[in-house]
């Protein structure tokens, strides 16, 4: 038996049985996992590792262990997608630990959290003061949402009266050099116009262009090959590697 | 089109997957002259039983070369412990023979046929 080619065999395919099951349970980001997601993470990479090296056993276990562990996730997300009540006790549900600037000490005992997390991830926030704090929730994911005392707000654009023109998103017209014409049209754009463009920032040709983008408010943002940056700024605290 | 390709092409490979890991079971079955591991084993006994222990030396050799074939063909579909027996079995069944151990070879040559049995499944 050759365990190196059988490995590499099991490997690809628990590598793209993953990747396919990740793909269908969902686009959710890391910091959106509840600590129950994160268990199942971990639980399901586990069984695609074994999958791969364990050759005392076929890997058909192993993919149906995986495949099982996929449908039991996809299903608690259906439920919990349809049933509102289910999504409560599965993913849990925010709650007040700062309400009106004061601290609900016994909702933090039932949450298993010490009043020294809470101020942790308030600093995390940049709250050094509890004074500043109207309202704090401690969301399924863990991570805390706080709402400031309107005298801590910062002063917006509204309160002063100052119109401010929307920008929207950017849009890249140009991509590593290349011409994207389908974004050009979209933004009501031609290449004359592009051309006349770039033409004010020394450039010729697109493929001079590295990013090239432009907003609603017709802001346009151009970074070229060529930077000319002769000195190259290292904010590295040791020399090296090289 | 696009989409079809999206949803074709995971739903294949997941097949293509399943197959690979039911392989052992149908690859195990002889594809030629020199590759039937049970029709082998059944002409050792047979030999064994006779006490014809030169015609059951050259067919422990067919069986070797056999079981070289087949193994690299159900090696992704099986659990390396069964192979691993069954290549105990021919080595321990060599020494059987070359001692003329007529009770020791038997049990070896039904205990491959056990291991035989359950590769791949």
């Amino acid at each position: 038996m050759n365990e190196g080619l059988v490995v590499v065999v099991r490997a690809i395919i628990s590598f793209f049985t993953l990747l396919i099951f990740a793909k269908i349970l969902g686009k959710e980001q890391i910091s959106q996992l509840t600590f129950f997601d994160y268990i199942l993470g971990i639980t399901i990479g586990s069984i695609a590792s074994e999958a791969t090296v364990d050759l005392s056993s076929r890997a058909w276990p192993h993919f149906v262990g995986l495949l099982s562990w996929a449908v039991l996730a996809y299903l608690m997300q259906y439920i919990s997608l349809k049933w509102r009540y289910a999504a409560k006790i599965i993913e849990g549900e925010p709650v007040i630990v700062i309400m009106n600037g004061k601290i609900m000490d016994n909702i933090l005992r039932q949450m298993k959290f010490r009043a020294s997390d809470i101020l942790e991830l308030l600093r995390n926030q940049g709250i050094f003061d509890m004074n500043e704090v109207d309202y704090a929730i401690l969301e399924p994911n863990g991570s805390l949402s706080v709402l400031k005392k309107p005298e801590y707000l910062p002063l917006t654009r509204k309160d002063m009266n100052i119109k401010a023109k929307p920008t929207g998103i950017s849009t890249e017209l140009v991509y590593d050099g290349k011409l994207i014409e389908q974004n050009l049209q979209q933004m009501n754009k031609d290449k004359r116009w592009l051309m006349n463009q770039l033409k004010k920032y020394g450039i010729k040709d697109v493929s001079e262009a590295f990013l090239v983008t432009l907003n609603d408010a017709g802001s346009l943002y151009v970074d070229k090959y060529n930077d000319e940056i002769k000195k190259v700024k290292d904010i590295g605290d040791y020399k090296g590697p090289y | 089109m696009r989409r079809i390709l999206i949803i074709a092409i995971p739903v294949i490979t997941l097949v293509l997957f399943v197959l690979i890991m039911h392989s052992g079971n149908f690859l195990k079955r002889p594809m030629g002259k020199d590759d039937d591991i049970p029709g082998t084993i059944d002409g050792i006994i047979e030999a064994v039983r006779n006490d014809s222990w030169d015609e059951a030396d050259s067919r422990l050799q067919g069986l070797e070369s056999a079981w070289k074939k087949v193994l690299f063909r159900v090696q992704f579909g099986s659990e390396r412990d069964e192979i691993n027996q069954l290549t105990k079995n021919i080595a321990r069944l060599k020494g059987a023979v070359t001692a003329k151990d007529k009770s020791g070879a038997l049990m070896e040559l039904n205990e491959a046929y056990m291991h035989w049995d359950e590769l791949g499944n």
